[in-house]
């Protein structure tokens, strides 16, 4: 927990977004300060995943701005976007199921030309997530959920980027897993990367957040830090139910 | 007499040829799931570039093989960046829709510029043979298999290794995802039409020198073998692309052994169908994959129709009925008859391509059998012309139902090559089944159109016969569309997984409309052998199954009044501005292209 707010690293301000006729976002903003986790907390269609695809510059919004350190993101392709320092866990992992684990891992370092310190980062993914090790070789797709989750980890730090939006990254992993992937995403936020996270499970996602928001069909209908999110009652209610009380 | 040593060598030699055209295919695919009905026409264009070089310019050998491969790789780049690119966030058939239109527009630029006659392309190189074993090998098949193997060395190293490589391949698994690690998906399309397109040009040139001619036919051929071959190595799968075409090749050659030559295409499109039903994922794919298609959501263009009052259509009737009683010449009335037989070809198509989403690139075949039915109905067994027409629309309907049937369980993109796989073998079977069929020479003397045995030789009784044979057509087409019939087969373009959630048999369904489509087309194929007295197994080719493709898509996919006002636009509008005919196809090609890019919805919206 910091005491002062630090500058934004990225700020999403009166975001209005449609698909179609459709609105998914009202008047969204949203910001992540410097080496902050933020946790964005939603029910089905409430336009989490959509939030994700406008930073990453996959949807464009109608009206409103996006700022990565200070600049806008909007009119950028996503490629651009990323080389701005903007990593992603895409929900459902999304690996390259017929590449090798090596070469999925690799593939994180795409924006890079630097070879030899490329070489270098992926030693040190292996400490990071040790299992990977024997699996290098191995095809993508063959691996268990967990395991990809890592590999989808792993090649999103590849760009050495620093921010890492991740889109639940805890969705249909066993709970031993699930407990291991928060206390990665708290030791990648340590070493300063800023961490923006779309989840379902409130409980577990308030536990490593700095601050939450809570979206309801395209609109925040609650923020703050954490920590009072998780003691808020309307929280408790509609999203904690009676787990967090038990 | 050959040995089958050479028959295999044979069969070697040309599987090379058609790797190299299907490894683009499939490389294409894999990045943009399209399938590139251009392609052949690439191919056309590098065998007539390497015509241009070796001819006019007498380049050596290993300069004619670059300037064909950069200068095919050019067209590429052209028909990704023109052609392509502004497609990206339409609806997926436009893409499917525009390479055939390129395809099109290209192949018309080479029989313009260099006339339909076949040329010669020399090799260059020298005419012996060695002996091997029991077979013979010449210099050039050792370039062609040369030439095929190196350039699957260089693309698998070049997609193993290099950065561009590994792109191509990620964006090829996971787009989005593949984005989203900083890869430029247009860089990466680009590359992959580049190199599809330079593999592509120097196939048609050696292909060109190992039969020594070329001509302007070549291009249609071209795409449909490497479809196949890629279709059976597995879509998007590059070395199963040149499994498939080795496979393709040999099937081919010996097939030829056995049967003769004219049997050749027949086999190809027969191993394309059976792959197509068994393992529509191609011979390589585990059977758990799922097919790489969406799996819900339209192919077609969403639109909201523009509304027609009744009276209006009305007027539009009567006037066209009453149209001879005026002083019109026999000019426009032969212009309209041909718009009134397009249009019930385009009522069927509309049917099958648009209301229940069977993109059809075969729908001539279902002309051929009707035309074909009627012709010997009425010669071999004296059936009177209007009911030999009727048995013409019965059998299309029947024959062209069964025949597609098999491939009620595809969707998308195959549903296209089924189909057309589907025409080529018709027509191929029509050419070779000559006891029946009186096979290349055709069938002439076919009795003119009658009614209760009154001759209709006047183009006023031609004129209202074939009308009002549209108009019955249509009148039933507008009742079934309104009936929850219709509403069924839109559910099943629209989502075939929730249609059969929710109990809809799409095997029944998809029938239905083949089985009507069948008879409107087979109708308006009788009519024609009558009117035309003469046909043979080319008279209904697929040039007319694209025509009919661009008038149901020019009318709006689905809209019966759409089909009948794009087949008198298409039909009339070259009349009206005097075009000639040879630029009558370019013409077609460059409307499909426009059309595609600015109102894939067509003039009056899909329904």
């Amino acid at each position: 927990m910091t005491d002062s707010a630090p500058e934004p690293l990225l700020a999403l301000s009166n975001v209005n977004t449609f698909y179609g006729q459709a609105q998914v976002h009202f008047d969204l903003s949203i910001t992540v300060g410097r080496g902050h986790i933020v946790c964005l907390l939603g029910g089905n269609a409430s336009g989490k995943s959509t939030t994700m695809k406008i930073i990453l510059g996959l949807v464009r919004p109608r009206s409103g701005d996006v700022t990565f350190d200070g600049a806008s993101l909007l009119g950028l392709t996503t490629p651009q976007i990323v080389r701005r320092g903007i990593a992603s866990v895409p929900e459902a992992r999304r690996l390259f199921a017929d590449m090798s684990v090596r070469e999925n891992i690799l593939m994180g370092a795409f924006v890079r030309n630097d070879r030899d310190v490329v070489a270098q980062d992926l030693d040190r993914m292996l400490t990071l997530f040790p299992k990977l090790g024997q699996r290098l070789s191995q095809r993508a797709g063959s691996l268990s959920g967990g395991e990809q989750q890592m590999v989808a980890m792993a090649r999103a730090l590849m760009s050495r980027p620093r921010m890492i939006v991740m889109d639940e990254p805890t969705m249909g992993l066993s709970p031993l897993y699930v407990d291991r992937v928060l206390e990665l995403i708290r030791t990648i936020n340590q070493e300063g990367v800023s961490v923006f996270m779309v989840e379902q499970n409130a409980s577990l996602a308030l536990e490593i957040a700095h601050e939450a928001y809570v979206l309801q069909t395209g609109t925040i209908v609650l923020s703050g830090p954490a920590q009072a999110l998780k003691d808020d009652p309307r929280v408790r209610d509609a999203y904690l139910g009676g787990s967090e009380a038990a | 007499m050959s040995s089958w040593l050479d028959y295999t060598i044979n069969g070697l030699i040309v599987g090379n040829v058609y790797a190299l055209v299907a490894v683009g295919l499939a490389l294409i695919f894999g990045v943009s799931r399209l399938i590139n009905f251009a392609q052949g026409s690439i191919y056309l264009v590098g065998a007539y570039i390497g015509w241009v070089a070796v001819v006019q310019l007498h380049t050596p050998l290993p300069l004619t093989i670059i300037v064909v491969a950069v200068a095919a790789a050019l067209v590429g780049l052209i028909i990704e960046r023109f052609g392509l690119r502004p497609l990206q966030n339409s609806v997926r058939i436009a893409p499917l829709l525009a390479t055939i239109g390129i395809s099109f527009v290209l192949d018309q630029l080479v029989m313009l510029t260099f006339s339909p006659n076949p040329r010669a392309l020399p090799s260059q190189l020298p005419d012996v043979r060695f002996q091997v074993g029991g077979g013979t090998i010449g210099p050039l098949d050792l370039l062609i298999a040369g030439v095929g193997i190196t350039s699957a060395l260089l693309l698998f190293v070049f997609l193993r290794y290099s950065k561009l490589g590994w792109a191509i391949r990620a964006t090829a698994q996971d787009r989005d995802a593949a984005m989203q690690m900083g890869v430029d998906v247009n860089r990466v399309n680009q590359a992959v039409f580049g190199i599809a397109a330079a593999l592509g040009g120097v196939s048609g040139m050696l292909v060109g020198m190992y039969y020594n001619q070329i001509d302007t036919a070549m291009s249609l051929q071209a795409t449909l073998k490497g479809v196949v071959a890629e279709v059976v190595g597995g879509a998007g799968n590059v070395p199963g692309a040149v499994v498939g075409s080795l496979l393709l090749g040999l099937v081919e050659s010996y097939g030829v052994a056995v049967f003769g030559t004219s049997y050749r295409n027949l086999f190809a499109f027969l191993l394309l169908v059976v792959v197509l039903v068994l393992r529509p994922n191609g011979l390589f794919a585990s059977a758990r994959q799922a097919p790489p298609e969406p799996l819900t959501g339209t192919f077609i263009a969403p639109s909201r129709p523009v509304r027609i009052p009744r009276w209006a259509l009305l007027v539009a009737a009567g006037v066209f009925a009453i149209l001879p009683f005026f002083p019109v010449s026999f000019y426009v009335l032969q212009t309209l008859i041909n718009a009134w037989l397009l249009g019930m070809l385009a009522l069927s198509l509309t049917l099958v391509a648009g209301t229940i989403g069977q993109v059809s690139l075969g729908h001539a075949a279902l002309l051929a059998i009707g035309a074909y039915t009627s012709a010997l109905l009425s010669l071999n067994f004296s059936v009177p012309v209007g009911l030999a027409i009727i048995g013409g629309g019965l059998m299309s309907a029947a024959l062209g139902t069964a025949l597609i049937s098999p491939s009620f369980r595809l969707r998308g993109h195959y549903v296209s090559i089924a189909t057309l796989a589907i025409g080529e073998i018709v027509s191929l079977v029509i050419l070779n089944w000559e006891s029946v069929t009186r096979g290349p020479i055709g069938i002439s003397g076919i009795p003119p159109l009658s009614l209760f045995g009154y001759d209709l030789i006047s183009a006023t009784s031609i004129y209202w016969f074939s009308f009002s044979a549209m108009v019955v057509l249509a009148l039933l087409q507008g009742r079934l569309l309104g009936s929850h019939l219709g509403r069924s087969f839109r559910a099943i373009r629209d989502d075939d997984i929730a249609a059969r959630a929710y109990g809809l048999s799409l095997n029944r369904y998809k029938s239905l409309a083949f089985i009507f489509g069948g008879f409107a087309a087979g109708v308006s194929g009788g009519i024609a052998a009558h009117l035309y007295s003469y046909i043979n197994h080319e008279t209904f080719n697929t040039q007319q199954s694209i025509l009919a493709l661009t008038v149901v898509i020019l009318g709006g996919l689905g809209n019966v009044v759409g089909a009948i006002l794009g087949s008198v636009a298409l039909v009339g509008l070259p009349e009206v501005f005097r075009i000639a005919a040879e630029y009558r196809i370019l013409i077609y090609g460059i409307v499909l292209l426009l059309l595609v890019r600015f109102r894939p919805q067509g003039l009056l919206g899909t329904i």
